[in-house]
């Protein structure tokens, strides 16, 4: 027992103490709250400045009306929360220019645009033809096709011109137009035990948020394990320690001396997402940016340690096992690639069982233990299972946990003392029948 | 002589799948003694000594480590240093060394360490990082992890393979002394050179079979002094006479000659006289044990 716990101090302290450590522990929050940020940042870059357009309204009403609804869809009445995921339409601004249509000659007038288009005078332009009110097509020329994005915004803008100029003509109000053009509000609303709670966005954000930092945590502990499985074997200290402990001491104490450096840094981040939650919001209110962060009940702490431990130790084992059957890190790799296929295949399940948490689907995804871990929190933040469905989850888990290690533990053993070549699978399936 | 036994092999064999790496190996390692176990690569040893440090099972047969059927327990009181052995790389190097004594469940070693590194002259290596020195020194301090815990029995597989000279003689110095304690060493060596100089007991192992077994002193004078060190100019056809010679070695300025069955030597001196080679040097000397090794297993063979 005193050895097993130098084995856990030793793997604690030297990790914890670790430059890398500390590193990551930092670095990963913000790397984390870069990925909600730059991409909304990126879409805001107007690069190349405003897109200057000349138009050609043969109509002669829609200029006026063009140049509102844009000005209008880039300021929308009323922005439902923080979180839009393309702020500003991509933030893409437009410079107009009304070109008088000159009537028949229109094809000497195409031809000067073109001309002006191709010495970059303008970046494009609009034929809106005679007939626009009616049939509502209209041609956009431009050097650069693969501007979705602008031609998606001019388009729009295109839209809400021809539909305002329409009600004009049909003589409908002011005040009803305005009305027409209101935007819908839709607020998703989660039923809790408390009531009713107002969710709008916020939820998906800690659902995706949780289920990519437990994905994140097992791969990079896993990782690690792995590393430091390696790491003895290459440089041959295996044998140096079997001959003091027995080597499922060894296994075990690696495996809860890293579960134990995990839970640490997990602990820093809630408690750095805690302290936000309770000051930092405080504090944005104050500066007038309005964040929310669901309230996030004690138990789900609780059964995000408990499931973290259920897929660290599944799958920080079996890089235990790899470990012990390759000779170098890049071996190593090489025979921890299904495994990480695995992880992020079971990462990804997360977007169907957040649309659907109840169905039997996203039931058995969280039962079978591979998935169990992102998949269960998943549903327990999205919308909480019965107990029973927890209890089971963990039980079937744990249950494969201990076999795992069982395997692991007799392949381990002889997989640490071969040198000279990797271990080929059915070898090892044998070392474990065998041993 | 003390007739305490340290180690007890009984019919002891190791397979795995189709291959025998020890075969019906029996042994006896006397207290208080350096033991050396010898013999060429892949001839077992490794297996022989992974078996008394309990890191693998024998198939069949016994061990018995201090008069006691082998068990977990027992470890703590050998210190092993193996032949593929390693440091944490980023570790400091008194850490890996009280971790390694805990291991051992020994605690409070600071002392022990601050003396073991100042006789290994690494006092000021203390709070390095392993991947900071020299493989020279970092066999050091693998020494040093075999003897913190002031074991009874330390088994040593080659332990000098690539120090230098210095070295060699300093952790050979140590080793003696700590046979001058009491310990016991075993010490496993495919340089039968380095042995010779080290072992007072020997065991031959070839082929996973025991060849001989015996102190190095019994089996030297079992073997007579059969061996001829001649320093001579001329004379070359009366060495090469196979009546009288049966092995020729030649080093730099002298050769080293084998006597054949049933040849005097006193017959091959007159031979060469009467052949009118000078003769600087002639003297009778004990086979080496190398000689006695490739003679025994060319006899098994």
């Amino acid at each position: 027992m005193t050895k097993f716990l130098a084995i856990i101090k030793r793997e604690y302290i030297q990790r914890v103490r670790a430059r890398m450590f500390i590193v990551s522990t930092i670095v990963l929050p913000l790397v984390m709250s870069l990925f909600g940020i730059v991409p909304a940042v990126v879409l805001s870059i107007d690069a190349g400045g405003p897109m200057r357009v000349a138009v050609v309204d043969q109509t002669g009403k829609i200029y006026t009306r063009l140049e509102e609804a844009l000005v209008n869809d880039e300021q929308p009445a009323e922005q439902p929360d923080q979180f839009r995921s393309t702020p500003s339409v991509g933030g893409r601004s437009f410079v107009f220019e009304q070109v008088v249509s000159v009537g028949p000659d229109a094809d000497e007038q195409r031809a000067r645009l073109e001309q002006r288009l191709g010495n970059k005078e303008i970046d494009g332009y609009l034929i809106l033809p005679p007939d626009f009110l009616q049939h509502g097509k209209a041609e956009f020329f431009n050097n650069n096709p693969g501007d979705v994005l602008s031609s998606r915004v001019l388009r729009s803008a295109l839209n809400r011109a021809l539909r305002e100029q329409r009600l004009i003509e049909a003589n409908v109000d002011p005040a009803t137009r305005q009305g027409l053009f209101q935007p819908v509000d839709l607020q998703s609303v989660k039923m809790g035990a408390s009531g009713e709670e107002r969710d709008s966005g916020e939820r998906f954000f800690l659902v995706f948020g949780v289920g990519f930092v437990m994905y994140l945590a097992i791969l990079m502990y896993g990782q690690i394990i792995l590393g430091a499985v390696i790491e003895e074997k290459e440089t041959r200290i295996a044998e140096i320690l079997f001959s003091s402990v027995k080597p499922f001491t060894l296994m075990m104490g690696k495996l809860v001396g890293v579960s134990l450096v995990a839970l640490t840094q997990l602990l820093i981040w809630a408690t750095a997402f805690g302290a936000f939650a309770l000051y930092g919001v405080n504090l944005l209110a104050s500066r007038g940016l309005k964040v929310n962060i669901p309230s996030v009940p004690l138990a789900h702490y609780v059964y995000f340690v408990l499931f973290f431990l259920l897929g660290y130790f599944i799958y920080a084992t079996i890089y235990a096992l790899v470990g012990s059957m390759v000779t170098t890190a890049q071996e190593g790799g090489q025979l921890a690639m299904p495994i990480i296929l695995i992880l992020v295949v079971s990462f990804y399940l997360f977007l169907p069982v957040s649309r659907s948490p109840d169905s039997s689907f996203s039931f058995w995804v969280s039962m079978i233990p591979f998935s169990a871990p992102v998949a269960m929190l998943v549903r327990i933040v999205a919308q909480t299972p019965p107990f029973w469905q927890i209890a089971l989850s963990l039980l079937i888990g744990f249950g494969t946990v201990v076999a795992i290690m069982w395997i692991a533990s007799r392949i381990y053993r002889v997989g640490m003392l071969m040198y000279g070549k990797r271990a080929s699978i059915p070898e090892a399936l044998r070392w474990a029948r065998q041993a | 002589m003390t007739t305490d036994i340290t180690v007890q092999l009984d019919r002891v064999s190791k397979r795995f799948g189709d291959f025998t790496a020890v075969k019906e190996l029996s042994m006896t390692v006397r207290a208080g003694r350096v033991f050396g176990l010898l013999g060429p690569n892949g001839a077992g040893k490794t297996t022989t000594i992974r078996m008394i440090v309990n890191i693998t099972a024998p198939d069949t047969g016994t061990i018995q480590l201090f008069g006691a059927r082998i068990d977990p327990a027992l470890q703590d009181r050998i210190g092993y240093l193996p032949e593929e052995r390693g440091l944490y790389r980023r570790m400091k190097i008194v850490d890996q060394l009280r971790f390694f004594a805990e291991l051992k469940n020994v605690r409070n070693v600071e002392k022990k360490i601050d003396e073991w590194l100042a006789r290994v002259k690494l006092s000021e290596w203390k709070h390095k990082r392993s991947l900071e020195l020299s493989k020279g020194m970092q066999q050091k301090i693998q020494f040093l992890t075999a003897v913190l815990h002031d074991p009874d029995l330390l088994i040593l597989d080659e332990p000098f393979s690539g120090l230098d000279p210095i070295n060699v003689e300093l952790l050979k110095e140590i080793v003696l002394d700590l046979k001058r304690a009491g310990k016991t060493i075993i010490f496993s060596t495919h340089q039968m050179e380095v042995a010779e100089r080290i072992c007072d007991d020997i065991c031959l192992l070839n082929r996973s079979q025991k060849v001989f077994e015996g102190s190095l002193r019994e089996i030297k004078s079992s073997f007579g002094r059969n061996s001829v060190a001649v320093r001579c100019e001329g004379g070359d056809g009366v060495l090469d006479d196979p009546a009288l010679v049966s092995k020729l070695v030649r080093h730099a300025d002298e050769a080293q000659a084998l006597l054949a069955q049933g040849a005097d030597a006193q017959v091959l001196l007159r031979r060469l006289i009467d052949s009118g080679a000078r003769i600087g040097k002639f003297e009778m000397v004990e086979p080496s044990l190398n000689d006695i090794f490739i003679t025994k297993v060319t006899e098994n063979a």
